[in-house]
């Protein structure tokens, strides 16, 4: 069966793009910020400097490598589902549940492994970079030199090793149940997963307020928080996506036409598949709104305080503007990454609606509203997740409510997050739909 | 419907496959014609060519009295949804749609009143009162064949094509669908075209038009089970000699 997997990943390189680039990604992130604890840990190296590194590698190592690991976990959940056609095939020609599974499973670890080592070069330079930037604002001594060590290498295989096979195992449990004729299974299993991540999600913020204001260290616990709430709100969102368009489904068809009426029905029959994508959207605003506003209020924090700011001050905020920036980046990619698998998948679907009768224009209108739906849900837990964290710190650090600047940080988050979604489900619609519809139809039937 | 020097060629120069060859054909208004020819003949083809869901390389096909000009697919999408209706082998119906709402898509779709009164009756005559509120994946096969023959007639088309409708049917299904689609054109004078591999489901027809490597081979009028299967057998012979 590993064979199979590798011949099955060496025959159809294309379908494992999508899940390559994420496990890249992600472990080059983990990878890059977790290879300061390796430096931190050589021999010979100043105080001040260990501890910036330490510092820098535990809070934003810890909460990254946690994002890292719920990214690329729905990016390959929203791969592993495309494969339910070829995994009923699989079994209806003798493949056993354990071979299907261990098939899945193997490509993934394969993918998985080869991401993380093609991202270990852009990890070791992203490292350097780091370091370079600590040591330019004097923050790390400058003969400090960079190690990529254990810790940078364990933490890269780790997390993509364990999302991807994971989330592989999960996704084919489930095909594989529902090609067998079974029902497909009650979602009791992530329904309990997200009301435990809600919990360790709010634990996080109120663990905020148990810290000491001043310690350096305060914000990772409301990034956690943040993080942890985005992912159980994806995971519930489904019930809340479905109650929505039992109230407001009329009149979504009723403005956009046959195109919004399809789109209602398909929301709505498929609200939970859409945790994938919604997941990675909600962490996408949650994690940005989140981190943004702490770093302002970290701002005023400080100048509050009418001192000059200190090394560490520095260091945080240095560290936090980079996070910021790779983190929101990093999710962005990983929204459009996993609505470009789900939508060009939808060929097949789309070539039947439009042998049904569908003008492209109905199919895009119906794409459209879709994806407005997704973007309204996601922004709205996203907002929730994100306010929830930046709230605690904000109480927390200053005594005070969220900085005047929130309201800016929003839109802009939120204008990113539309624009994303939007833009690559409509475009990647319309190149689907280039396929003549007869050919769509026939290629994955 | 008419066909006139209809030609299909798939695929780039070195694999050039010719699934259509110069087809002329013409079929009264209010006829039922089963097209049939060995696997590969090109039945397929000439069914989407004549309905507009593929776009033939050469030649004229005119439905309903207006020719299928080339156009943009929404404009082809246009024509076909008043004119024609279309049975698909692999039933297309819409998994997220219920068969009430998968019947009246066709009419929701070309912006006209969807009159749930009718798709009921339709449904009713096919069988399916009692499934209304399924979804597909909770039909039998003949069930959705049944499924794909309704919202075929929803739209009132003047013309029905339907590849292989009895194909994954068991004899008695397969019996009440072609009595379904007799009557529709005997009760409401629409004209039906069926792709057919079964001799018994070809002697429903009023005629049978016979497919060769692209070509026309001939045809039958009033059709029986065993004259249709004989001509079958001999239709290789008759390609042969190059008629
Ligand atoms: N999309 C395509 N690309 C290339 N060749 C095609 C395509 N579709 C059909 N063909 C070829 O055109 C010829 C006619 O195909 P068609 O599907 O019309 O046959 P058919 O008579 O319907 O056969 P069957 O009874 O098996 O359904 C065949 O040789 C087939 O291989
Ligand atoms: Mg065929």
């Amino acid at each position: 069966m590993l064979q199979l997997a590798i011949r099955s990943v060496r025959k159809r390189p294309g379908r494992f793009v999508g899940t390559l680039l994420a496990t890249f990604l992600g472990a080059a992130i983990s990878m890059a910020f977790n290879s300061l604890h390796d430096t931190a840990g050589a021999a010979g190296i100043d105080d001040t400097s260990a501890e910036t590194l330490g510092l820098s590698a535990g809070v934003v190592g810890g909460y990254g490598t946690l994002l890292v690991f719920f990214a690329v976990a729905s990016t390959l959940t929203v791969n592993v589902r495309q494969r339910a056609s070829e995994i009923t095939l699989l079994r209806q020609s003798g493949a056993t549940p354990a071979q299907v599974k261990r098939m899945i499973m193997g490509e993934a670890v394969l993918v998985a492994v080869l991401g993380t080592a093609l991202a270990i070069g852009p990890a070791m330079l992203g490292g350097r970079l780091l370091l370079d930037m600590f040591q330019e604002t004097d923050q790390v001594a400058p003969g400090v030199d960079h190690v990529f060590g254990p810790i940078a290498l364990s933490a890269g295989f780790g997390v993509t090793l364990l999302a991807s096979a994971g989330a592989a195992f999960l996704a084919v449990r489930r095909a594989t149940r529902t090609a067998a004729g079974a029902r497909a299974p009650r979602a009791r299993l992530r329904t309990a997963g997200g009301v435990l991540a809600l919990l360790g999600g709010a634990g996080g913020v109120a663990a905020t307020y148990a810290i000491d204001p001043a310690e350096p260290g305060l914000m990772a616990a409301p990034a956690y928080g943040a993080i942890l709430l985005s992912v159980g709100f994806a995971t519930l969102s489904g019930g809340l996506l479905r109650t929505l368009l039992r109230l407001f489904g009329r009149p979504i068809a009723a403005l956009t036409g046959a195109g919004g009426y399809l789109a209602v029905h398909n929301t709505r029959r498929r609200a939970a598949s859409l945790a994938g994508v919604l997941m990675t959207l909600v962490l996408f605003t949650g994690i940005t709104i989140a981190t943004i506003c702490i770093q302002v209020v970290e701002s005023d924090a400080i100048e509050a305080a009418g001192v000059g700011k200190s090394v560490e001050d520095k260091n945080v905020e240095t560290l936090n503007l980079v996070v910021v920036g790779i983190i929101a980046a990093f999710c962005c990619v990983m929204l459009v990454n996993s609505l470009y698998a789900a939508t060009s998948y939808r060929r097949h679907e789309f070539g039947g609606q439009r042998l049904a009768g569908a003008t492209p224009r109905q199919v895009l209108t119906m794409v459209a509203t879709e994806s407005g739906l997704l973007a309204v849900i996601g922004l709205f837990f996203g907002t929730v997740a994100g306010l929830a964290g930046a709230l605690a710190f904000a109480d927390v650090r200053l005594e005070a409510g969220l900085p005047g600047e929130t309201v800016l940080i929003w839109l802009g988050t939120a204008a990113i997050a539309v624009t994303a979604t939007m833009a690559t489900s409509l475009l990647t619609a319309r190149r689907a739909l280039r396929t003549p519809a007869i050919q769509a139809v026939a290629v994955a039937a | 419907m008419r066909l006139v020097g209809v030609s299909k060629v798939y695929g780039d120069a070195e694999s050039a496959v010719t699934a259509l060859d110069n087809v002329s054909l013409s079929l009264p208004t209010g006829s039922f014609t089963a097209v049939m020819g060995p696997s590969g003949s090109g039945k397929s083809t000439l069914l989407q060519c004549a309905a507009g869901l593929d776009r033939p390389d050469r030649g004229v096909v005119v439905v309903d009295g207006a020719e299928l000009a080339g156009g943009t697919e929404a404009e082809l999408t246009k024509f076909r949804r008043n004119r024609i209706g279309f049975v698909f082998q692999s039933y297309n119906l819409l998994p997220t749609l219920t068969v009430l709402q998968n019947t009246t898509l066709p009419l929701r779709l070309a912006g006209r009143r969807v009159s749930r009164e009718r798709a009921r009756t339709i449904l009713a005559q096919v069988g399916l009162a009692d499934r209304l509120g399924h979804f597909p994946d909770q039909l039998s096969g003949g069930q959705r064949q049944r499924v794909a023959i309704a919202r075929a007639l929803v739209a009132e088309p003047a013309v029905i094509f339907a590849d292989e409708p009895t194909g994954a049917l068991d004899t008695r299904s397969a019996r009440e669908v072609l009595e379904l689609l007799r009557e529709v054109v005997s009760a409401h004078g629409r004209t039906v075209v069926m792709v057919t591999h079964d001799p018994v489901a070809a002697s429903h027809a009023d005629s049978v038009v016979f497919l060769a490597d692209g070509r026309l081979a001939g045809s039958m009028t009033e059709p029986t089970a065993d004259a249709v299967a004989e001509r079958l057998a001999h239709l290789g012979d008759v390609v042969a000699a190059g008629v």
